[in-house]
């Protein structure tokens, strides 16, 4: 699956019929800091995204089709999921010297440096 | 799914069992704000209504024969809609490139659609 966010929804009248009453999100890709990956994709709303939000993006054809209970349908790309937080194991530069580490004893549920709100 | 620009069509009398009478379109990948990106490709038209100039959206890969009536044909991408709006907050971008959409009805489906034969 991948990380994207919505910047627009595409309206069309005319579609082949799976596309009837579902709404369809342009959606730019983003790395998992959340930057702009490059590309997009249109996908099938499963959710109630709107513009703006990170979302969870299921690129595959048969889950999709699954999902929507449309046997022969040509979808590749569902918005499965809204994104409220993504959050990052420290890189091995990030983390203290195990001595230091020892000292100080941090709390165990301690917040990562590279936590970071998504929204 | 992509957004894709008509550009041009493509007449092909003889062509693979299963392709008869869909229409294939020249069309020019875009990115996401609507510059083309890419190479043209040629493309099956599963709404059989898009026409030059047109702002669609495609599917690729094995996606893309599962929008014709015939769902096991080799086509490897297929125009399955044509954008009215790409709406962002507050501002919308019209799907076509110049003027209102012609003599044509929105609402209008090519009679040859609908039913599948399976």
């Amino acid at each position: 699956m991948k990380l994207a966010r919505v910047v627009a929804t595409v309206t069309s009248t005319i579609n082949v019929p799976v596309f009837d009453g579902r709404k369809l999100l342009l959606c730019d890709l983003l790395d998992p800091e959340g930057a702009d990956a490059g590309g997009y994709l249109i996908a099938v709303d499963t959710v109630g995204a709107g513009p703006g939000e990170t979302v969870l993006l299921m690129d595959e054809g048969n889950s999709a089709r699954q999902i929507l209970d449309a046997r022969d349908a040509p979808v590749r790309t569902l918005v499965v999921g809204i994104v409220d937080d993504v959050e990052l194991a420290p890189a091995a530069g990030d983390l203290p010297p195990p001595a230091a580490a020892a000292a100080e004893s941090p709390p165990r549920r301690a917040r990562s440096p590279r936590r970071r709100a998504v929204r | 799914m992509q957004l894709a620009r008509v550009i041009g069509t493509v007449v092909a009398s003889t062509k693979s069992p299963g392709l008869e009478g869909v229409p294939l379109l020249i069309v020019q990948p875009l990115d996401r704000r609507q510059h083309p990106e890419g190479s043209p490709v040629v493309a099956a038209d599963a709404v059989q209504m898009a026409g030059p100039g047109e702002l669609v959206y495609m599917v690729a890969a094995r996606e893309a024969s599962l929008a014709l009536a015939e769902p096991f044909v080799p086509v490897d991408h297929a125009i399955v809609g044509i954008v009215d709006a790409v709406a962002t907050d507050g501002e919308r971008t019209p799907g076509k490139e110049s003027g209102p959409r012609g003599e044509r009805e929105p609402h209008e489906r090519p009679a040859a659609r609908g039913k599948r034969a399976r």
